[in-house]
This record gives structure tokens, sequence and C-alpha cells, in this order.
């Protein structure tokens, strides 16, 4: 049974920095040694032309956890093959 | 904020709140009160509470009996008598038995006593306008025209050209039972609402019933005829050679190395053949689902034959060297069948034969370009194959069905164009435009070299299979070469006598905004130049697609041209962007939590949204207001549409099944424990 957000009106304004630019995707190093985020372009709303090094803002929240059990469906999906990687 | 006459009238059903503080005795106006549409953020957070609220129209010309400070509602208790209770309950009673009236005349635009917009979901405000035309009798379609006034009230605008046609009869001499929409010649009355005018265009409106019995309209002319002709698969096997038999598809054994061979990137290729018995297995992300057809002898894609295989088609899948999912994002590798809604225009139907390429192209290409473009091209080659023993077949006993698809134009009909908007970022965002053979690679232009810009193609071009989608993330709501194949959009609105359907628009979505704007501005001018009544604007998936569909949008609706957006919204594809044009939505959302859910197809535009869009268009282009959305995505709205359709049609609408008629997590749970 999946918990709803505890959370999830705490609204933090984030920065990032582009360092990966591809046809379909961009990843972005979150501002602070936060962790990393890549995302399609299409998730992306873009100025300018995409290139390394400019910075994006976004809001965002604290990721919660849903569920105490794996979600078997994934598992099964990871033991198929390779997580997705990152980049 | 107080408002003005106007908005009071236009909100006499929302609830009455002061704007600021009022003393006792004063004569309640609307400088008094405090503008509905800011009610539902406060009350939401417990700033104000409406219960026992009275409407807007209930207080006006009431006396404040107590002082009171802003941001109170107005209750019983506090003003010395309810303004006008019983005429508006007795309105509303009526509207209420008659929506479906409403909706089946569409001569009938939105007038102040007719809810039925009410229940018409969602869109612009449904201004309860002072000008009321018309008794409510008027709107029953059989009885005899009263000999009542016509009074047109408008607010505000310029060129206004109001037209009447002389000896009206009443709106139902041409209704629904037909199935004919009276209102074709009546461009006018869209003109006057369009520019903000709370005409009551119904008679306006309803009177064309009668030129269209004293003259009517011109012959529908047929533009071209596409047929299909139906060759069964029963089975596909591997053989020595590429052949059909009888109902026996044969692959040839060892074509897979002349697919990897054709692409450099392209490192493997493997080719599973699933049948039904076979869904349960374990599959990569499934790039696309296309038909297998080819054209007939000398036929060009859009017109003459095409011979198609039944009961089976070509599924793409793959990964990177790295195992890395082509469709990276959402991707919808695991089980089969519990992935894939079965029977969605762009999806599978239960019970045929996939034939699925798993296809792995070089590390680190899947986010490039040229990576999903190969797998799509490897997979060509053995498709290609297929499609040269169909075309050699030279036995028409084989044929178990042929079905034909005529374009008519429709002289004197609403002029309509349906805009399709497909992706164009990169990568898998792109869509191979105009092949040689139906849903092929040969002869195709990406659109993303095309710039993006508007491509106009015949509806049965998209029949035909001219799209060839590489499809991107999203496999709930991205649309499969399939979808084109079997598109619910165009299929409905070519069918529909009361439309005249001029054409398709394709365009791209750009990556950069202002990419984005310059393709939508030459979109708004086509349909300008076409000269249309109304158009249909779609788009798949969601993310910055939503700016330039909001702007597509705003670029028709400026030209004063009903518009009606569809696209998966819900609770997370909501729109980033809107303006006042986005007032005729539809959602194309079928999951239960309104998110993207990772199965294959789910929240594709589906044919009961095909219907409320073409309604929606219809009662946009006759003036009936639909009424505003509800701040937070409801399904119940678009519930609430379907019935209100099936109620005016006869014709039930049976909602599509969602992800929750796929096997459940516990059965994935037995099998892998």
């Amino acid at each position: 049974m999946k918990k709803s957000l505890q959370y999830g009106d705490k609204i933090i304004y984030m920065e990032g920095i582009i360092v990966d630019v591809s046809d379909g995707a961009v990843g972005i190093d979150l501002k602070g040694r936060l962790g990393y985020l890549k995302i399609p372009k299409r998730m992306l709303i873009s100025d300018y032309e995409i290139r390394p090094g400019q910075e994006v803002g976004f809001n965002m929240s604290f990721i919660e956890q849903l569920t105490d059990e794996p979600n078997e469906a994934y598992v099964s999906n990871q033991i198929n093959h390779s997580p997705r990687s990152g980049c | 904020m107080s408002i003005s006459e106007q908005t009071a009238k236009e909100h006499a059903n929302d609830p009455a709140v002061l704007c600021c503080r009022a003393e006792k005795g004063i004569t309640l106006t609307s400088h008094n009160l405090e503008d509905p549409a800011i009610f539902e953020d406060l009350v939401d957070s417990g700033l104000l509470n409406l219960d026992g609220c009275l409407k807007i129209s209930q207080v006006l010309g009431a006396v404040l009996t107590k002082t009171c400070d802003s941001l109170t509602p107005l209750t019983a208790d506090v003003i010395d008598h309810i303004v006008d209770f019983s005429e508006e309950e007795e309105n509303k009673e009526e509207g209420n038995q008659k929506e479906s009236n409403q909706e089946n005349q569409k001569a009938a635009p939105d007038q102040k006593k007719n809810p039925a917009a009410k229940e018409t979901a969602k869109a612009e405000k449904a201004p309860d306008s002072a000008a009321q035309p018309v008794p409510p009798a008027f709107m029953k379609a059989p009885v005899p025209f009263p000999a009542g006034t016509l009074k047109i009230s408008i607010g505000e605008g310029k060129n206004i050209h109001i037209e009447l046609p002389m000896g009206m009869v009443p709106p139902g001499a041409a209704g629904m039972e037909s199935g004919l929409m009276p209102a074709e010649r009546n461009a006018n009355s869209e003109t006057t609402s369009r520019e903000g005018v709370s005409a009551e265009s119904v008679p306006a409106d309803s009177s064309p019933a009668d030129s269209v019995s004293a003259a009517p309209d011109p012959e529908p002319k047929l533009i071209r005829s596409l047929t299909r002709h139906h060759y069964k698969i029963t089975e596909v096997r591997r053989g020595p050679k590429t052949k059909i038999e009888g109902t026996v598809l044969y692959i040839r054994e060892g074509i897979e190395q002349e697919a990897i061979d054709s692409q450099e990137l392209v490192h493997d290729l493997k080719i599973d053949i699933i049948t039904p018995d076979a869904y349960h297995t374990y599959s990569e992300t499934i790039m696309d689902v296309q038909p297998i057809a080819v054209k007939d002898g000398e036929s060009e894609l859009g017109s003459g034959i095409t011979r198609v295989l039944d009961g089976v088609i070509m599924m793409v899948t793959g990964t990177d060297d790295n195992g890395v999912q082509i469709g990276e994002f959402g991707s919808s590798e695991g089980m089969l069948d519990e992935n894939i809604m079965w029977n969605r225009p762009g999806a599978p139907d239960k019970g045929e034969i996939f034939i699925k390429t798993q296809v792995t192209i070089k590390a680190g290409t899947n986010m490039e370009r040229p990576g999903p473009l190969a797998a799509h091209s490897a997979t060509d080659v053995i498709t290609h194959e297929i499609r040269q023993a169909l075309k050699e077949l030279d036995d028409e006993s084989l044929i178990v069905d042929k079905e034909t698809f005529h374009q008519y134009r429709r002289p004197g009909k609403k002029k309509v164009v349906i805009v399709k908007e497909i992706m164009g970022q990169g990568a898998m965002h792109d869509n191979l435009l105009l092949p040689q053979e139906p849903v092929g690679v040969l002869g195709a232009r990406p659109n993303v070299d095309l710039g993006n810009v508007p491509v106009m193609v015949s509806p049965l071009e998209v029949l035909d299979g001219c799209i060839h989608a590489l499809t991107c993330i999203g496999p709930a709501s991205k649309e499969m070469s399939r979808h084109y194949w079997r598109e619910p959009l165009v299929l409905e609105t070519l069918f529909d006598p009361e439309l005249d359907l001029c054409g398709v628009l394709l365009v791209g979505s750009p990556q950069i905004n202002a990419e984005k704007f310059y393709v939508s501005k030459r979109v708004g001018m086509t349909c300008e130049a076409l000269d249309v009544d109304g158009a249909f604007v779609t788009t798949e998936g969601f993310g910055n697609n939503h700016i330039d569909f909001a702007s597509h949008i705003e670029q028709i609706g400026m030209r004063g041209i009903a518009v009606v957006g569809m696209s998966f919204c819900a609770n997370q594809g909501a729109l980033v962007v809107g303006n006042k044009y986005m007032t005729h939505m539809v959602d194309n959302n079928k999951s239960e939590a309104g998110i993207e859910n990772e199965v294959l197809a789910n929240n594709t535009l589906c044919p009961e949204d095909a219907i409320r869009a073409i309604y929606m268009l219809k009662a946009q282009m006759n003036g009936t207001k639909v009424k505003a959305p509800e701040r937070k995505w409801n399904p119940h709205v678009k519930e609430n549409n379907m019935d209100l359709i099936s109620n005016v049609t006869g014709k039930p609408i049976t909602p599509v099944l969602n992800e929750t008629s796929l096997p459940m997590s516990q059965k994935r749970r037995e099998k892998y424990s």
C-alpha cells in the first residue's frame, strides 16, 4: 500500500548545472553536491540552445519512500537487465 | 477586489462573499463582492468557509442587516431577504431536465438559463448573460417558434456582423434525430460570441434549420479513396524464404544478420515470435508497434489499395550494448502482458502474434538521434521483406476483408482541420514522414530535419501509415506508428457527415521555445489561410511540448477559429502554460491515478476522446459555451460528458479499459519468488 506524501508541500527552490547534453536527454548536477538528475529533453523548458555549464532552476520537495516492500515488477526487470544507468 | 456588474452576472450562481468591510444597512451591489475565481484557493487554505453561503444572484439588491468584515460569506442571516431565489431554482431544475436537449441541438448556444453547459465539462466560463432572448420553452426542439423577441446584448466588440435569415423555424426541425447539425451556414454567430458578445444567438443559430431545408447543402465531393485488403495470418514460422502461404507467414532464417549489417550502430538483433500463449514473457522496452502493410501495384500512399496483414504486428524493442533501454525514461520493459494496454489504437490487440525484434545498438547511442533510428531501420529490413512477400501474393482468395475509406469534402458543412503535434526534440523524439510504403523508412523524411514546420497531409495518408513514429518517452501516452494507422480522431471526423475535414496538419515540437513559437505561428497562419471554422489540436505525452501545444491553440484561437485541445493531462501531465483560448480541452487520461503509469498506450487518444472532442468543437462552433474546468483534475467530468453525449445521440459510449484490467503485481510476485 502506497503512502501519501508527508512533506509534499515543502517546496524548495533548487539550482543545477547542465553537465551532459545528448539528443534526447540532459544531465544536471544539483548545486551543493546534492545529486545528479537526468531528464528527457522534453521535460526541460529552454529558451536557448542547451549547452553544458548553463544553470537551471526548479522547485522540488524531498523525496519520500512510498512503500516498504519493493515492487517485484521493478525488481524482476533489474534481474533481467542491468539497472538503468545514469548516463 | 470588487467585481463588475458583468462579472457578477457571469458568476450569478457562484458564492457571494464580501470583498471588503461593509456597513449594516447598505444595499449590496457587485462592488461589494469578491471575485469567485479566488475562492478555491482560500477554501483550500482554510481561510474561507462557504457553508450556507448564498449565490451572487441571491444577494444583489438585498440590504445588509449586519456590519461584516471583508471576505465574509453572505448567508441568509446577514441580509434582509434573498433575491430571486425561486427563479434561479426553477431555472436550475429546468436545465437539468434539458441538458441533453441542449447538446443535442447544437444550434442552441449557451444562454442564461441553460445549464447544459454545466454538464458539458470544461472550458469557458458560461456567461450568464444579461440578455435572455428566448424563453426556456424555445429549447425544446419540436415546439412551434414562439412569437417572442430576439434581444442581442453586446458588451464590447468590433466588426460584428449579425445576419438572421427570415422565416425562422424551431431549431429541432433539423435536429439530431436526423443526425444533422443545422447550423452550418451561420458562421456569424460564432464571430459575435468570440468577440465577447453575450449574444443570444439561439435564434440565429437555430434558424438555418430553415435555410437548410430550403436550400440543401451541395453534395459531398469525393476526393479520393483508400481500400485496405486484409490478409489473415494465423501462424508465423521461420523458413528458408520469406513468404506467405495461406495464413502462414514464413520469415527467412538468417535475415537477422542482414538487418544488423544494414546499420553501423546495430550490434545485434534477435527476432522473437510471440504468440498469445507466450504473452507472459519479459521484453525490453517497446519502442514501436507497427502494422505490416504494403501498397498494391502502383498505388501511392494515401490512396488506391493497401494490403495489410491481420493478426500479426511488428514490435521494435531494444537496448544499447550496456543494457540501457533505448526508450530510456519511464520505459515499459517487463512482462508483455503486464505492460501493454491491449486494443488501444496504437497497441497490439489481444490475440495477435508479435514479430518482436530486440535490437542492440552501440553503447551510449540510445540518447542520440542515430541510435533509435538505426534500431527502427534495422527492423524495417525485416518488415520490408515481409512487405515484398505480401506484395507478390497473387491469390485473391486470401483476402478476408476489404475496407474502403472515402475522403469527402462536404461543402456547406463546418470546415475543420486536425492539427497533430508530433515530437521533434530529437533522438527518439522524432517521426519519419511520408515513407513510400505504409510505416516504412525508405523515402521518409524525419520531421526534425524538416524543421518541425507544419506539413499538411490528407486524412487517408494518416490512415495509410504516413507517420513512422520513433516514439519517445512516456509509454502510456506515446503515439506509436500503429496509432496513426487507426487514429480515432481522424476516423471519427472523416466519417462525420456534419463536418468538412479539410486535412491533417502535422507539426513537430522542437526543443527551444523560440522554435516552438516559430512553428506555431506557421500553424496559425496555415489555419487562417485554410479559412476553417474549427480545429482540433492534439499532442502526445507531456512536458515542454505543452508550450507549443498551448501556442498552437492561441494562434488558432486568436484568429477567431473555434479550437479544441486534446492531450494527456490529468494529475501528472497538468498543463504548465495556458492562455485565454484554451477553453475547450479534452483529457486523454485513462489511468486511475491520472499518471503516466508505464503501461503502453494506456493514456492515448481513444474513440471516446475523439467523440467528446468533436462534440465540444461542434458546440463551440455553434456558440455554445462550455463550463470552466474544475481547479483540480476530476475524472468525473469526463464521465459526465460521455453520459451527456450518449443521452443525446442515443449511442452509448463504452469507456475503454485501463490498467486495472491487467494482471496484478501479485502474479509477478508468484512468478519470481
